[in-house]
């Protein structure tokens, strides 16, 4: 069984951190402003502002933040202002002791992969894989796709239509979610946070990539035995893709539609889960139905 | 006469075969190596007249480009067969899948080829790797020659039948004009050819004061970093306890060097390791302005292996680099790093 963190109320607590790369606070006004219009306490953490080269401070700043937000009871849900670089470097170190008897959500994507599949892989908790804090700027914070960060915390189960594209492998099944990043999900094969993907709906997302490593990962998430016993796959936005100077001579979607050809699970590109706005609030560990249709796809949390 | 060693130079294919298990891992099944490390059959070395089969598995490359290593490799008095993949081309690749599968499958079964040279790399092997039928190989192996996307066809070999194969520079860097080529370039093309006709090979790496001081034996293994992590967990992964694990990498940011050496600590490629050796990292890229990563590959490297206590030195003459030395992996090598030497022996 998966262990669902409990939802907020108003009023409750809610700890804003960076546990990897650098982001100066102002970035996180707009995003901590919404989060209070909700009805949340804010607590911040010494990294959020905080920055060490790169990273939003050294390696134990950052454990010493998350683990004491993890251990706090006090607080309900732990936003990650950012993701970058810098959560592989601390995971190992991080003591889930007091998490799994007090579980809380912990929001984030990108980076935040590694936590959310080590916590699913190690601790079968689910976590909240949902926008960041620079999502709510430049005018976004009442998006629907926030919108659906808010409503998760809630508690209401989503229920998310988007229109089918031809693309789509057209189909009907359900299972529990897990996905997250591309890159991370492929870094972290073979180790401890490594998630398992037989019997789930999985999704992936990733920015800033060559298609070649595209390709490349996904035959190393085929080669590890995660692609061939899915109940869906749901391919999000893969943004600022790269070519090389020689053209790899597929697109991202034509690389992943050929990976998965000898499957027969259903399979939709295009979701609205990505680094641009377009990244509904998803529970990786709870269960969802997918149906890809040529009308439409819909993602029904059950 | 230590007796498995002894045993495994009358009947190596026996006991390797015995001592490989299958291990169920997700939905493949991975051979895991229980007994003590025992190097697979090594291809027969090379005789003048000998031919050497080139072949494209990754990436595209035009026969001009091939042409420096058929005439050098001719002088060294061998015969040269070219795939079908040399010079053709589907996009970055030197033909389809289907296309490189058939040229390399060709090649490693045909008996009058007693060696396999690469043209190049780029990126292609990890496509084609489990479609290639490795059993007239196993049975009858030859050297298999290349790097970086090429650490594929090494590892996967490596894991699956323990023959020894060569991490070397690949027909395009073979220089066309040999008057203007640096000695060093000259030096590790023609490390190949000692590679392949059976000379025990002897390297010198550099003093680094921030080598880790010690002597090892073993097995040596390895290859290029992204590759690597890429065959985690599937059945081409490196098993790299009790062995000398080197490693090389080019073009990449420091913070994916260090997310890949994570990859390999936690994925329990470097707590039981007899030594580790760097070889060239090239071409770091750039961090984005006021966000340095704020650590050196010394630093990245020795963070990750400072509970263990074997040898490690860096920038080993192996990389993407003029320098980069031909090995044999998965043969016994003896590693000795002092202040004042670094040397790396076939044993």
């Amino acid at each position: 069984m998966i262990t669902i963190p409990p939802y907020l109320k108003p009023g409750d607590t809610i700890g804003i951190l960076c546990p990897s790369g650098y982001m100066p606070y102002e970035k996180a006004a707009t995003a901590i402003e919404t989060l209070s219009g909700w009805g949340f306490k804010i607590i911040t953490g010494r990294t959020l502002g905080n920055q060490f080269n790169y990273f939003s401070g050294t390696d134990d700043e950052r454990l010493h933040d998350v683990q004491q937000m993890m251990d706090n009871k006090s607080i309900k849900a732990i936003f990650c202002a950012r993701g970058g670089y810098g959560l592989s470097r601390i995971i190992e170190q991080l003591d889930f002791k007091k998490f799994i008897k007090n579980p809380k959500w912990i929001i984030g994507f990108s980076d935040i992969t590694i936590l959310q599949s080590h916590l699913l892989s190690q601790y079968k908790i689910a976590s909240l894989h949902a926008p960041m804090a620079a999502a709510f700027n430049d005018g976004e914070s009442g998006n629907q796709y926030i919108l659906s960060l808010h409503h998760a915390l809630l508690g209401r189960k989503a229920n998310y239509a988007v229109p089918g594209i031809e693309l789509n492998r057209n189909g009907a099944d359900s299972g529990i979610l897990v996905g997250g990043n591309l890159s991370l999900l492929a870094h972290a094969v073979g180790t401890s946070s490594d998630i398992k993907t037989k019997n789930r709906i999985l999704f992936i997302e990733d920015v800033g990539e060559y298609i070649y490593n595209v390709d490349r990962m996904m035959h190393q998430l085929k080669r590890s035995g995660k692609l061939s016993n899915l109940k869906g796959l749901i391919v999000g936005n893969f943004t600022d893709m790269k070519d090389t100077t020689i053209p790899f001579g597929q697109s991202v979607e034509e690389v992943i539609k050929d990976i998965v050809k000898d499957y027969d699970y259903p399979v939709c590109f295009n979701f609205p889960v990505s680094h641009s706005k377009e990244n509904y609030a998803l529970k990786i560990g709870c269960k969802y139905e997918l149906v890809t249709s040529p009308s439409e796809v819909l993602l029904k949390e059950k | 006469m230590n007796r498995k060693n002894f045993l495994s130079s009358i009947i190596p294919l026996m006991i390797s075969a015995s001592a490989i298990a299958k291990e169920k891992i997700g939905n493949k099944n991975i051979p895991v190596k229980f007994e003590e490390e025992i190097p697979g059959k090594i291809p027969p070395y090379l005789k003048p007249g000998d031919t050497i089969g080139i072949t494209c598995p990754s990436g595209y490359l035009t026969l001009e480009d091939t042409q420096p290593a058929i005439d050098k490799m001719k002088e060294w008095g061998f015969d040269i067969r070219l795939g079908n993949t040399i010079g053709s081309r589907d996009f970055t690749f030197s033909g389809n899948d289907e296309d490189r599968v058939t040229d390399f499958q060709t090649m490693i079964d045909d008996p009058s080829i007693k060696a396999i040279m690469l043209g190049r790399g780029g990126y292609g092997g990890v496509r084609i790797i489990d479609k290639i039928d490795f059993k007239k190989f196993a049975a009858k192996p030859k050297w298999i020659i290349g790097f970086s996307d090429a650490t594929v066809f090494h590892s996967h070999i490596n894991r699956n039948f323990g023959i020894p194969t060569i991490h070397s520079k690949m027909c395009n860097s073979f220089p066309a004009d040999w008057n203007n080529a640096e000695p060093v370039q000259i030096d590790s093309i023609n490390s190949i050819k000692m590679c392949l006709t059976g000379r025990k090979m002897h390297y010198e790496g550099q003093i680094d004061e921030n080598n880790r001081i010690g002597k090892a034996r073993g097995i040596l293994v390895g290859g290029n970093l992204s590759i690597l992590e890429n065959l985690s967990a599937s059945k081409s992964d490196l098993e790299t306890s009790g062995k000398i694990l080197f490693i090389e990498e080019t073009e990449e940011y420091l913070y994916n060097i260090d997310r890949m050496m994570w990859n390999l600590k936690r994925s329990g490629k470097l707590d039981k390791l007899k030594a580790l050796v760097l070889g060239g990292f090239n071409n770091i890229k750039p961090d984005d302005p006021g966000e340095d990563f704020g650590k050196t590959i010394y630093e990245i490297v020795l963070e990750k292996v400072k509970e263990y206590n074997y040898p490690v030195c860096f920038n080993f003459p192996v990389g993407h680099q003029k320098e980069n030395y031909a090995l044999k992996c998965g043969v016994f090598h003896e590693i000795n790093i002092s202040d004042n030497t670094v040397l790396l022996h076939e044993v």
